[in-house]
């Protein structure tokens, strides 16, 4: 049991590497090829994209606030880095969530552009 | 056939139901893990996943012959001989689970609860992002194992000429005269007997 906390307590160091959200937008932004656009995101964010839920099913159209999960009812903190400071700054943790959601909302992966919009969208929100 | 004395009953059948319920239940938990959608799925799978351990862990005292715990805990020194046996291409023959096999069992049942207990923990938003990455450890060293207990399963079939998925169906094996290994000598006249 020491062992498996040793090696949980490892990978929890592993992956907390301290990232800030603009690092994402940044990234993001790189991988697209194209500049960001916040109206965008918001309109993403907002609408459902093929699938039965969007972004905003589980967040709210307000990421500001506190979210409820569209299945389990459970809450969830808000997605918005101005009044949530330890959201996005860890990609594992970004890399892991937006292909989990990705695929609930539209059933394939985001491409680095659809996440560099939203990234860029929440940046606003104050 | 069962009435032939070549046949030996091995597996009783609360332990091959727990067997084949805790593959169903640990699949059905790992395909849904990607998904909030079939997050509700995911939960009652662990849950059940959680319940059957449990069984098996109680069964392991009280249950027949060879699903007891006793019958084939893994010593250091059994595991090494079997291992070397293997190696010298004259493989120690068990009616029961073979040392190597014990491992994976006991591997399986630790990791099953480790990640029914983060699962639950996650869930219910206790423990945070440590919880998250015990729980998917956990699932992933489970997963593991089975990888390694399928793949034992069929290398010691081949190498006993023994249908062991078979037997974990019907609860029967096959004896080929060859000596076997055993843990405890009560077990002969059961064995030879074809009851239970």
């Amino acid at each position: 049991m020491r062992h498996l906390l040793i090696i949980a307590a490892a990978l929890f160091a592993a992956t907390a590497s301290a990232e800030t959200p603009r690092d994402f937008l940044t990234r993001f932004e790189k991988e697209a090829g194209t500049a960001a656009s916040a109206q965008r995101g918001a309109r993403f964010f907002t609408s459902k994209q093929g699938g039965e839920w969007s972004c905003s099913s589980c967040h709210t159209d307000k990421p500001t606030q506190a979210g409820r999960h569209a299945k389990t009812e459970k809450a969830i903190t808000p997605l918005a880095p101005a009044v949530n400071a330890e959201r996005f700054t860890d990609a594992a943790k970004v890399d892991k969530w937006f292909r989990r959601n990705c695929n609930d909302t539209l059933n394939r992966v985001c491409s680095a552009q659809e996440k560099a919009d939203v990234m860029a969208w929440l940046l606003t929100l104050k | 056939m069962h009435a032939d004395t070549k046949s030996v009953r091995v597996w009783d059948l609360p332990t091959r139901i727990f067997h084949w319920s805790l593959v169903a239940s640990f699949a059905t938990a790992f395909l849904t893990s990607e998904s909030e959608k079939l997050r509700d799925i995911h939960v009652i799978a662990g849950y059940t996943l959680a319940g059957l351990i449990v069984f098996r862990l109680l069964w392991g005292f009280i249950g027949g012959g060879y699903s007891r715990f006793a019958e084939f805990l893994p010593t250091p020194r059994k595991l090494i001989d079997y291992l070397k046996s293997l190696l010298d291409g004259k493989p120690q023959h068990y009616v029961g689970h073979n040392p190597a096999g014990a491992v994976a069992i006991f591997l399986l049942l630790g990791f099953g609860l480790a990640a029914a207990a983060s699962g639950w923990a996650v869930y219910e938003d206790v423990g945070g992002h440590f919880m998250e990455e015990l729980h998917e450890g956990a699932a992933n060293g489970m997963m593991a194992v089975v990888g390694i207990h399928i793949a034992g399963v069929i290398v010691s079939s081949w190498l006993h000429r023994e249908n062991l998925v078979l037997a974990m169906i019907t609860g029967w094996k096959t004896r080929h005269g060859r000596d076997s290994v055993q843990a405890k000598a009560g077990f002969t006249d059961l064995k030879h007997s074809g009851r239970n």
